[in-house]
C-alpha cells in the first residue's frame, strides 16, 4: 500500500502517523493485502455470514426502567454543571 | 493448597509470571467457595478494565460482565484481571501495555495470546478457573502453549454483556483450567440467555449428558506446515484416541485454507469501528487539549495511547471497509465464512468432531517472536481461526511435549451447541494422558 493511501486511511481513522510509521505501515499493510489475495480465488457463496449462527430479534417488554444512576455514569467523565465536557466544535 | 494460601502468594507469583494486570490485596477468601480470574476485557466493578490498552487506563466500570456476575453469584471471588494483547490483537500476548505474561514451563517463552495471562493464571494457580475471550484463537492458543485445557463454547452460548468488543460477530467468552472437570462445572454457571445480549437469546438449552465422541475427521490441509514435534505429538494423540475405539478418518477440507484472510478482514473491519469510541471523552485518558477542535483532539488521544498493533489493525480494517474495496474484501469474507461453516457441517454429517493440532509449533521464545513479521504472526493462527470464524465450539487438550518439555495441544471442534461432547472428551482424555504440571518458581 502506498504512503499516500496509508495517510488517507489514517486521517479517516483519526490517527496521526510519523514519517517512519507511514513507511512501516505502508510496507506491513502491503504484505498483508498481498496475503489476502487468496480471497479472490475463494469460491463465492450465495449467502453472507454476518453472524456465525442465526440471530433473531428478541425484544424485552417496553417497561421503562433505569439500570444505572446517572451520577455513577458521569463519575469517569469530565463534567461541568452535569454536562459532559469535550473539545470545541471548530 | 487452600484459597487463602493462594492469595498469600499471589504477589510473589505475579512478580515471577506477570499474569495479572491488577489483582486483589486480600489475604483471605472469606466466604468464597472458589477463586477465579478474568481477562482484562471483561468489565468488573472492583478493578479497572483496560483491555491491555493505555487508552483505557483509569477506566473503572460500574457493572460486572454477565459471566463475572454469574460466577460471583455462584460463590466465586474474582482475584484479578489478567494481562492480554491490546484489545485481543495478538497471538503471543506481547502486545500488552501492562506486562507480558511468562510461560510457566519456560519464562523465556510466550504464554500465547491473546488470553495469555488467563492461561498463565490457570496453569500456575492450583484449583483455579480463568475466563478468557476468543476472537480468532485466543483461548485455545494460550491453552496449548501452557499445556492446559481451554474451552470455547458456541458463539452466543455465553452472554457478551460486559465483554468489551473486538469483533462482535466473533467474540466468545471461554474457560481455561488445569482440571477439565472445572469446564463442565462452570460452563453451565455462565452460559444461558441474558436479556442484556440478544445474541445469547437464540441458544438451545445446555444439557451435559456426557455424550462421547465416537468418530473424528482430521483435515489433511491442517497437517501442512506444522512442526515435526507437533506432528509427532498429534499422531501419538490420534493413536491413543483410536485405542479407545474412536474412528479416525483423514478428510479434505480445502475451505479451511481461506479462513485466515477472511477472518482478518472481518475482525479488523469490526475492530476499526468498535475502537472508534475511544477518543478521550468517555473512557480512560481524557488529558488532551480541549482547545483543539474535535478532530484534532480525538486524533491526538488515539495517536498517543493506541499501541502499534492496534493502529495497524485499525488502518487495515478502515481500508477494507472503504468504498471501492468493500466488495473485494469485506463482502467476500462474509461469503467465505458461510463456506467454512458449510465445510464443518458436511464433516459433522459423518463425524462427531474435527480434530487438528491447535498451534503449528510449540511456544516460541520472546527473542524469536520479536523477529516475526505481522503476516508470519497472523499466519500462526491458521488452525485456531476456522472454528472461531464458524462460531463452532472447540477445545484444547494437551497431547505431548517437545524435547525441551514444552507442551503441544490438539483442538477438537464440534457442531454448533455441542459443548457436551467436548467436555466429555476433556474428562475422558485426562484419564488417558499424563498432563504435566510445571514447577512453579516464585
Amino acid at each position: 500500500m502506498d504512503r499516500e493511501t496509508v495517510a488517507k486511511v489514517a486521517r479517516t481513522a483519526h490517527l496521526m502517523l510519523s514519517e517512519e510509521e507511514l513507511d512501516r505501515y505502508s510496507r506491513d499493510l502491503g504484505d498483508i493485502l498481498e496475503y489476502f489475495k487468496s480471497l479472490d480465488e475463494a469460491p463465492a457463496h450465495a449467502g453472507i455470514g454476518v453472524n456465525p449462527v442465526e440471530v433473531a430479534d428478541i425484544l424485552r417488554e417496553d417497561i421503562p426502567y433505569q439500570e444505572f444512576n446517572a451520577d455513577e455514569l458521569l463519575k469517569d467523565m469530565k463534567t461541568y454543571e452535569n454536562y459532559i465536557r469535550g473539545p470545541k466544535l471548530s | 493448597m487452600t484459597a487463602d494460601a493462594t492469595l498469600a502468594q499471589l504477589k510473589r507469583l505475579n512478580d515471577a509470571y506477570q499474569m495479572f494486570r491488577i489483582f486483589t490485596a486480600d489475604q483471605t477468601a472469606g466466604d468464597a467457595k472458589f477463586l477465579f480470574s478474568a481477562k482484562d476485557n471483561l468489565t468488573s466493578q472492583e478493578y479497572e478494565t483496560c483491555c491491555g490498552s493505555r487508552i483505557l487506563e483509569g477506566y473503572r466500570p460500574i457493572f460486572d460482565a454477565t459471566a463475572i456476575a454469574r460466577l460471583k453469584t455462584a460463590g466465586g471471588k474474582l482475584i484479578g484481571k489478567t494481562n492480554m494483547d491490546e484489545f485481543g490483537f495478538g497471538t503471543f500476548s506481547v502486545n500488552s501495555a501492562f506486562g507480558v505474561p511468562k510461560n510457566p514451563f519456560d519464562r523465556e517463552r510466550s504464554c500465547g495470546g491473546s488470553s495469555g495471562g488467563s492461561a498463565c493464571a490457570a496453569t500456575v494457580l492450583e484449583d483455579h478457573i480463568s475466563l478468557g475471550v476468543s476472537t480468532g484463537g485466543s483461548v485455545c492458543c494460550p491453552a496449548s502453549f501452557c499445556g492446559i485445557y481451554g474451552l470455547v463454547p458456541t458463539y452466543g452460548r455465553i452472554s457478551r454483556y460486559g465483554l468489551i468488543d473486538y469483533g462482535n460477530s466473533l467474540d466468545k467468552i471461554g474457560l481455561l483450567a488445569r482440571d477439565p472437570v472445572k469446564l463442565g462445572q462452570y460452563l453451565p454457571v455462565i452460559a444461558g440467555k441474558d436479556p442484556h445480549d440478544p445474541t445469547s437469546g437464540i441458544q438451545p438449552e445446555l444439557k451435559l449428558r456426557h455424550r462421547p465422541i465416537r468418530s473424528i475427521a482430521v483435515p489433511k490441509e491442517a497437517m501442512k506446515g506444522i512442526s515435526p514435534t507437533v506432528a509427532k505429538a498429534f499422531e501419538n494423540g490420534l493413536q491413543i484416541l483410536q485405542s479407545i475405539g474412536i474412528d479416525v478418518e483423514r478428510v479434505d477440507m480445502p475451505m479451511l485454507g481461506y479462513a485466515i484472510p477472511a477472518y482478518y478482514v472481518l475482525a479488523t473491519a469490526e475492530a476499526s469501528t468498535n475502537l472508534a469510541r475511544y477518543c478521550g471523552m468517555r473512557y480512560g485518558h481524557q488529558d488532551g487539549d480541549y482547545t483543539q477542535g474535535f478532530d484534532a483532539y480525538f486524533s491526538s488521544i488515539r495517536t498517543q495511547y493506541f499501541g502499534d498493533e492496534a493502529k495497524r489493525r485499525i488502518l487495515l480494517g478502515t481500508y477494507t471497509r472503504m468504498e471501492g474495496f468493500r466488495d473485494r474484501y469485506y463482502a467476500k469474507a462474509l461469503q467465505v465464512r458461510m463456506d467454512v461453516i458449510d465445510a464443518y457441517k458436511a464433516a459433522f454429517q459423518n463425524h462427531d468432531a474435527v480434530l487438528t493440532p491447535t498451534m503449528p509449533f510449540v511456544s516460541p521464545k520472546f527473542t524469536d517472536i520479536a523477529k516475526m513479521t505481522p503476516v508470519e504472526s497472523y499466519a500462526a493462527d491458521y488452525l485456531t481461526v476456522p472454528p472461531n470464524l464458524a462460531g463452532t465450539p472447540h477445545l484444547n487438550c494437551p497431547c505431548g511435549y517437545d524435547a525441551d518439555g514444552m507442551p503441544v495441544g490438539m483442538q477438537f471442534v464440534t457442531d454448533h451447541w455441542h459443548e457436551d461432547e467436548l467436555i466429555t472428551m476433556a474428562e475422558q482424555w485426562d484419564k488417558l494422558f499424563d498432563v504435566r504440571i510445571p514447577e512453579v518458581k516464585a
